[in-house]
């Protein structure tokens, strides 16, 4: 046993040192070391020791710590016996979506991908720090899917065991998938400092003078510091659990995410701003269109249209985000208009594997109050995307993907306030309608950006996304008495319209600490 | 007893809010208890010729000599003065250093044209090449205005205006300011502040700051190149003017609010610099208070909400750059018409006693929970009350 157990760690630590050498930091840590070990400080005649005794003192063994946590953070897998049914439905979805990019293409006469003229490059290069008043023709262009079209792809998902549920009077609830979610006693285990009461930093109030509220701030961020300074990032994720100081989530996220800037990622970024000068692929007036349609018309967004621009077209250079991606999705091989199909004319199409949904921006607008600077925003807000953002607009079992947390949400609504749902089904208003675009865009554009970010540090704290079904049931409970008063789909709609004075923390609070 | 309202402006915040109180709106020739008028109709009220005296029961919107704060020139010279006065008793607050102020330097270096010509130019020869605005002092919402880098342009302004045909214009005086040509810049923008502060009484001075401020942004990218020194939409804030650029949006009328300007600066910058920052906004808008407290014209009937426009330069200070006496109440989005709406509201609320008769007999010491979104700057009342008695009652503001 103890031998089984002591192969499989060897197996582990095997697998974990070939992708750890396979990574974009590793050759900056190797570099880091081979600099100790040209110290004094290490000696020959007992060189293990003193190596690790010197990488201690130089925060090399923090910063090796961090990328194994980070390794195990993102190889993180469930396997489910429906794998593969959800497999093939995703398939089928980037399929579907191809083909859409496809007939708009033919449609509007244009190719996927092509090598930009010389004139296109130099304005394009002009005006990369004011890519708005970059003359794109996106007027014909519209958005490929919107989250109410997912939705009725997961609608349609029949399930594996369909068949065996024969009595079907229009049960359009999620409930014939055999997946298993969270109640809300397995919910107040999880966040267990919220469910116990225990006093939780706030995001509101900017200059409140609440003096109660200003003293916490002061603890946590001295608290913080100290955090910080440790440069462990599983202690940063502890942290976060009992809110973060405004002034501290930039940090406190890079060392989570591992979305440290150096020299390395600097020009990392530089390369995928020169691929999108060098070539005009469809997918750009897509990206430029949907900022355009969102943070450019958003009042609390429209100052970081121009950083977005940057952002978001780099991101859909990016071939790292399609190699980490669990469950690769299906991709499409391009060649370049008017290029014979030989493998240097073709690519990749787009680069990321990733095609925007309406609304995809907001998936990094927050972001942009974090960082001042687009590299750092980048990485950041790419780390986000590989942990968690992904799984919200794909179809996987995963108990992180959509499709469970759609139906953690309706389970929810059903248990806990059945005079509601039965309220909804009477008047065949279907409640995740309204809510699918909150929980595909994880709240982004519907909350407060300051109460937004208190919503992610909670996501990457407890590193669940199931806050969000959790938040949005809260809110339509909440909301209860005027959504009983209301009968029409239009009407529903408006009363969750404006979620601009929700506070967060408080209503979990108000909904994990009930009657415990 | 029935509250009545009257209104010379046609602007449904006003009417709106007065109404879902109950007060009944009257014409001006009728009983008022409340009046929210324009500036003109405020001044030709109170003038002597007009005989008319107000009786206890009644407020009004606008102190009678407020352009002592709104005109350009009269409030530059008004903090000069009120500088040069601390300076003379002695007063640390105008302590210098490097021949600036120290704590009183909030505005930029300003001198009215034509009166201190001399003086301008003996200024300008310290920084030959540097950029400089000029507004006329009695317009607003950015007309008039425009900037100069080179004395010569300044020469050809003067010798243009003073034509026969344009006898109108030299009449016209303007205030010439150092520009700020190191603006703060979000998303590679430019922006100015636009705060709200309700003042009751100016002696002894209570003062109120609105929370709910916001910034207008330019359009167009801030560029501080000579070249572009004639393009508006690079340099003004106005909405006014900013909404005839091609690229103003009216969803967002160009505005952010001042809260998540804070969520942006303590995130980016820290927590102490923003700290920093807004105390010392608050700061320049009590001695901007001060300083035209002695000149205005004191009277228990009247209470005022001033615009406050500040700019924030890339080293966090922040400038005064002008004070209006009667914002803009028209709203150009949602969330303007949301803000403007608490605001009037939040007046009402501190300006009319508890009992909901206006009564200029009450102290005017407003019970904290009737502030909503305003907070206490500066009550010299309760300031006094702290100092007689021990049990100080002042919880609320800031500001010793």
């Amino acid at each position: 046993m103890t031998d089984l157990k002591d192969q499989s760690i060897h197996h582990m630590t095997v697998k974990i040192c070939e992708d750890l050498r396979s990574s974009a930091q590793y050759k900056m840590l190797f570099e880091d070391v081979q600099k100790l070990v040209s110290t004094p400080n290490v000696k020959i005649d007992d060189f293990k020791m003193t190596l690790l005794k010197t990488m201690q003192e130089h925060g090399l063994e923090a910063e090796l710590k961090n990328s194994i946590y980070r390794w195990v953070k993102t190889k993180r897998k469930e396997t489910t016996p429906y794998d593969s049914f959800f497999r093939k439905a995703q398939i089928h979805w980037d399929k579907r979506i191809h083909k859409s990019l496809n007939s708009m293409c033919s449609e509007l006469g244009i190719s996927l991908a092509k090598t930009r003229g010389n004139n296109e490059k130099e304005e394009l290069t002009n005006k990369w720090n004011e890519l708005s008043n970059y003359e794109a023709d996106i007027q014909k262009y519209r958005p490929v899917y919107a989250p109410k079209d997912f939705l009725e792809v997961l609608l349609n998902l029949k399930g594996p065991n369909r068949e065996k549920v024969k009595n079907e009077n229009h049960r359009w609830e999620f409930a014939q998938l055999p997946l298993r979610v969270k109640n809300l006693s397995e919910l107040r285990n999880l966040y267990l400092e919220i469910s116990r009461g225990d006093q939780i930093l706030t995001g509101g109030g900017g200059n409140s003078i609440n003096p109660h509220h200003a003293a916490l701030e002061t603890e946590r961020i001295s608290l913080g510091e100290k955090v910080l300074a440790k440069n462990y990032a599983p202690l940063a994720q502890e942290y976060l659990k009992k809110g973060c100081p405004k002034c501290l989530r930039a940090r406190m996220w890079t060392l989570l995410l591992g979305a440290e800037v150096r020299s390395s990622q600097i020009a990392y970024f530089e390369g995928l701003k020169q691929n999108v000068l060098q070539y005009d692929l469809m997918i750009d007036k897509l990206i430029i269109k949907d900022i355009s349609l969102t943070a450019s018309n958003d009042d609390q967004y429209f100052v970081f249209e121009d950083v977005l621009y940057q952002v978001m077209l780099c991101f859909s250079r990016d071939p790292e985000i399609l190699k980490n991606l669990p469950n690769q999705p299906a991709f499409m091989q391009v060649s370049f208009k008017g290029k014979t199909n030989a493998p240097e004319n073709t690519i990749v199409f787009p680069p990321s594997g990733v095609i925007p949904f309406h609304g995809f921006t907001m998936y990094a607008a927050p972001f942009c109050y974090l960082f001042d600077n687009s590299v750092e925003l980048y990485f950041a807000f790419r780390a986000f995307y590989l942990r968690y953002w992904h799984r919200l607009h794909r179809v996987c079992s995963s108990s992180q993907g959509v499709v469970s947390l759609c139906l953690q949400f309706e389970k929810l609504l059903q248990c806990y306030e059945p005079n509601l749902w039965n309220h909804f089904k009477k008047c065949r208003i279907y409640p995740l309608r309204v809510v699918i675009k909150w929980i595909m865009r994880a709240f982004s554009g519907h909350l407060a950006p300051e109460q937004l970010l208190t919503l992610w540090d909670l996501i990457i704290a407890y590193d669940s996304l199931e806050i969000i079904p959790l938040l949005a049931v809260v809110i339509v409970v909440f909301r209860k008495d005027n959504l009983m008063k209301v009968n029409t789909l239009t009407n529903v709609e408006a009363v969750l319209a404006d979620l601009s004075s929700i506070a967060v923390i408080p209503l979990l609070q108000m909904a994990l600490m009930k009657d415990s | 007893m029935r509250v009545s309202f009257c209104t010379d402006l046609d602007k449904s915040v006003v009417v709106t809010n007065c109404e879902k109180r109950g007060w009944i709106q009257v014409g001006p020739e009728d009983d008022w208890n409340i009046y929210w008028a324009g500036t003109q109709t405020c001044r030709s009220l109170f003038s002597v010729d007009s005989g008319y005296r107000m009786n206890d029961n009644q407020l009004i919107n606008h102190f009678p000599n407020h352009y002592e704060i709104s005109r350009k020139d009269l409030l530059v010279k008004n903090i000069k003065r009120y500088r040069r006065d601390l300076e003379k008793e002695g007063n640390m607050m105008a302590e210098r250093g490097d021949s600036k102020y120290l704590h009183l330097d909030f505005i930029p270096v300003t001198f009215v044209l034509p009166a201190d010509y001399n003086m301008f130019v003996e200024e300008y020869r310290k920084a030959p090449q540097s950029t400089w605005i000029m507004k006329p002092c009695g317009r607003s919402q950015g007309s008039g205005i425009f900037l100069i880098n080179k004395l010569s342009k300044l020469k050809r302004w003067s010798r243009e205006s003073k034509t026969p045909f344009q006898q109108q214009l030299t009449k016209e005086s303007y205030v010439i300011s150092k520009y700020i040509d190191n603006p703060l810049l979000i998303g590679g923008k430019k922006f100015d502040l636009r705060l709200y502060v309700l003042v009751t009484s100016f002696r002894p001075l209570k003062a109120y700051q609105f929370k709910l401020g916001f910034c207008r942004f330019c359009t167009v990218k801030y560029d501080s190149s000579v070249a572009e020194l004639d393009n508006m939409y690079v340099h003004l804030t106005n909405v006014s003017v900013q909404k005839h650029g091609g690229e103003y949006n009216s969803l967002h009328g160009g505005k952010l609010s001042v809260q998540n300007l804070r969520l942006y600066l303590e995130s980016t910058r820290g927590k102490k610099v923003t700290e920093k920052l807004f105390d010392e906004i608050s700061w320049l808008i009590i001695h901007c208070l001060k300083a035209i407290a002695p000149v205005i014209a004191t009277d228990r009937h009247c209470f005022e909400c001033y615009g406050y426009d500040i700019i924030i330069d890339n080293k966090l200070k922040p400038w005064l750059i002008e004070v209006n006496a009667s914002p803009s109440l028209t709203s150009t989005t949602a969330n303007d018409r949301i803000l403007k709406h608490k605001l009037l509201d939040n007046i009402f609320n501190i300006v009319v006693p508890p009992c909901g008769i206006p009564d200029v007999r009450w102290n005017k010491i407003p019970p904290a929970e009737a502030l909503g979104d305003f907070e206490l700057l500066i009550d010299e009342d309760l300031l006094n009350l702290n100092e007689n008695g021990e049990n100080g009652s002042m919880r609320n503001s800031k500001w010793k």
